[in-house]
């Protein structure tokens, strides 16, 4: 029985040992393989307009504008950085799945824009930056600044281009759409007022934002606030020593009050920036946390897009305008 | 259900490929080279932007092909002329080369998308997506996933090679000095390995990114090294043990709904940790039993 054992090698006995003989694990394997692909068989067709979109903030204006006739997936989920986004499998059956793909383009989604793209060739798939008029997009270097929703009006304006873009693929629905989108314009209308009365309230000379990303480049333009940022446009780049140093100087020449830290970037630059303005002797401090590149968790009030909005605009005037805290 | 089958075929495909080029690289002692082009892929694509203005796929993919080439050969030859050790050599070679990429996008492309992620690296759960069309767009024949032709293509000559050339690979990897005294022209056959792996590994970068193409070259082949008792056991062990992880890995993605390429690469791990415990297991229980009997047999 030794001389057997030795003779065969291992390996060929581990196989008959473990593989073949063992029916139950061939029987799992295939389970597992092959259930993948009965599952995506298993969608139900049903008369609600199925939509994926990539961030949380376009899901939610389609959402206002969809209304009950549309079921809309975000695929980056809350506090997601959408530059450095990874898809997964479920990813890839949602897209497959979908009626309808809205993606914000401007390269916010980075590579997978290239295959949003491609896909437009066979399936409906649209950027609501598309119809955005070229004079309201801000540029950083030769690259378009993808950050639009800071902008309430510009917002809108990529609002009105899913309306369009629902209303093409489900003329029935058409009035119900329209009836949606114009309470909620309404709703960005308000808001856009009230943004501007509050900014209002800081001193012009406080005006400025600092914080980890140039995310509210938008925000700045339309508001105007100046807005300045330890990084560059995506979340990818590192910031050089230089560009601490000038922010720096911008801090304690201006007396600036406040710095921001953002949801889905760490902290740590804005820490760092703080530890060498107060070396210098000047009071920072952290004025708290602004969302930027995604929303906050669903079923809190900062969990969709005016909430949002709002919450960064209190944080904002409260920390800058030296009232309350 | 189509898009998984294509995905399925891809990673395959990718996965036997590489296992295959893999075990040579082991037996070698090369196997970080995958890794190492992963890197000095940088220079080439920006080489080949400088060179030809053009940011398309055929250029970036000749590009990174020329350039994990001269990894092979400058880490090489540092190896034999420098008398350092291969290892060190090739990480001096690839960090070289990934600096000097660096700093030329810094100076001549500081505005321009250049890296490696954005250009050369691809997402395999995007995959079905990207087909080739024959014909009209609309109208055209829908022939399936780029990706999937093009590392077929590859598939195939790395196949080929390794058939056909069986015997030479052979004495070429095991007894170098006995295929000198042989006649056999060394020289020719270590870069036509290296033009194996350096068009494997690109291809593959394309197909599904690349922490999947360095684990499949090392982990395979690793696996079925512990096992195998020749080179065709293990070539073969080393193509089933990467398709087992694109199996196990694939329904790990969906199942964890994670990511495609590293739950494929998080398999092939498991997949060795359980041969190194079934190996312990196995050696024990053999020491044992030899124990036991010996006595006996002594009879």
């Amino acid at each position: 029985m030794i001389t057997l054992l030795l003779k065969t090698p291992a390996s060929i006995q581990w196989f008959s040992r473990h593989i073949i003989r063992n029916r139950k694990t061939v029987h799992q394997l295939i389970l597992f393989v092959i259930a993948p692909f009965l599952l995506s068989f298993s969608w139900s067709a049903n008369a609600q307009l199925n939509i994926v979109t990539t961030t949380g903030m376009i899901a939610d204006l389609t959402q206002n504008i969809g209304g009950d006739k549309v079921k809309v997936t975000a695929l980056m989920s809350s506090g997601v950085d959408p530059h450095l986004y990874k898809a997964t499998q479920g990813d890839l059956r949602k897209l497959l799945r979908a009626d309808l793909i809205f993606y914000n383009g401007l390269h916010l989604e980075g590579k997978m824009q290239d295959v949003f793209e491609k896909m437009a060739r066979k399936k409906p798939v649209y950027a609501i930056s598309a119809e955005l008029p070229p004079e309201r997009l801000r540029h950083f270097d030769t690259h378009p600044d993808p950050h639009i929703w800071f902008d309430v009006q510009l917002w809108k304006q990529a609002g009105q281009y899913i309306l369009k873009m629902l209303s093409q693929h489900q003329p029935d629905a058409r009035k119900s759409f329209e009836h949606n989108a114009q309470r909620y314009f309404q709703q960005l209308d308000d808001l856009d007022q009230w943004v501007r009365q509050q900014m209002a309230t800081i001193p012009q000379n406080q005006r400025i934002l600092i914080t980890a990303h140039d995310a509210f480049g938008y925000f700045g333009q339309a508001y105007s606030v100046k807005v300045m940022g330890l990084q560059g446009i995506s979340t990818a780049a590192e910031f050089g020593l230089q560009d601490m140093k000038q922010l720096k100087d911008v801090i304690v020449n201006n007396g600036v009050k406040a710095v921001f830290v953002e949801s889905s970037v760490s902290p740590r630059f804005i820490e760092s920036l703080m530890k060498g303005v107060r070396a210098e002797g000047h009071e920072l401090k952290i004025g708290g946390e602004l969302y930027s590149d995604a929303m906050g968790l669903p079923g809190t009030p900062e969990g969709h897009y005016l909430g949002m909005v709002r919450h960064n605009v209190n944080t904002l005037v409260h920390a800058l305008s030296g009232e309350a805290q | 259900m189509i898009s998984d089958l294509w995905i399925l075929a891809t990673a395959s495909l990718v996965a036997v490929a590489c296992s295959m080029v893999g075990s040579f690289l082991i037996l070698r002692r090369q196997s970080l080279l995958g890794d190492a082009i992963s890197h000095s892929v940088l220079l080439g694509i920006v080489l080949a932007f400088l060179a030809t203005d053009s940011r398309s796929l055929p250029v970036m993919l000749s590009g990174a092909v020329l350039i994990g080439l001269t990894t092979a050969w400058l880490s090489d030859q540092l190896h034999k002329t420098g008398q350092l050790q291969s290892d060190a050599s090739i990480g001096i070679v690839f960090t070289l080369f990934f600096a000097v990429g660096v700093i030329l996008i810094s100076l001549y492309a500081g505005d321009i998308d250049l890296d490696q992620e954005c250009v050369l690296y691809g997402e395999i759960a995007f995959v079905p997506f990207d087909t080739v069309i024959w014909g009209d767009l609309k109208t055209g024949i829908d022939l399936g996933p780029r990706a999937f032709w093009m590392i077929l293509i590859v598939f195939a000559a790395v196949l080929a090679s390794v058939v056909v050339f069986y015997q030479r690979l052979q004495t070429v990897t095991f007894h170098p000095t006995l295929a000198v005294s042989l006649g056999i022209n060394v020289v020719f056959w270590h870069y036509f390995m290296m033009t194996l792996v350096s068009m494997t590994t690109v291809a593959s970068f394309d197909a599904v990114g690349a922490i999947l193409v360095v684990a499949l070259l090392v982990i395979p082949a690793s696996t079925a090294y512990l096992l195998a008792k020749s080179l065709k056991q293990m070539l073969w062990m080393a193509a089933g043990f990467a398709e087992l992880a694109v199996l196990i890995g694939y329904a790990l993605a969906f199942w964890l709904d994670s990511s495609i390429s590293a739950s494929i690469a998080v398999s092939a791990g498991i997949v060795l940790l359980a041969v190194v415990v079934q190996q312990q297991f196995y050696q024990r229980r053999l020491r044992t039993q030899t124990a036991i009997q010996s006595p006996l047999s002594a009879n």
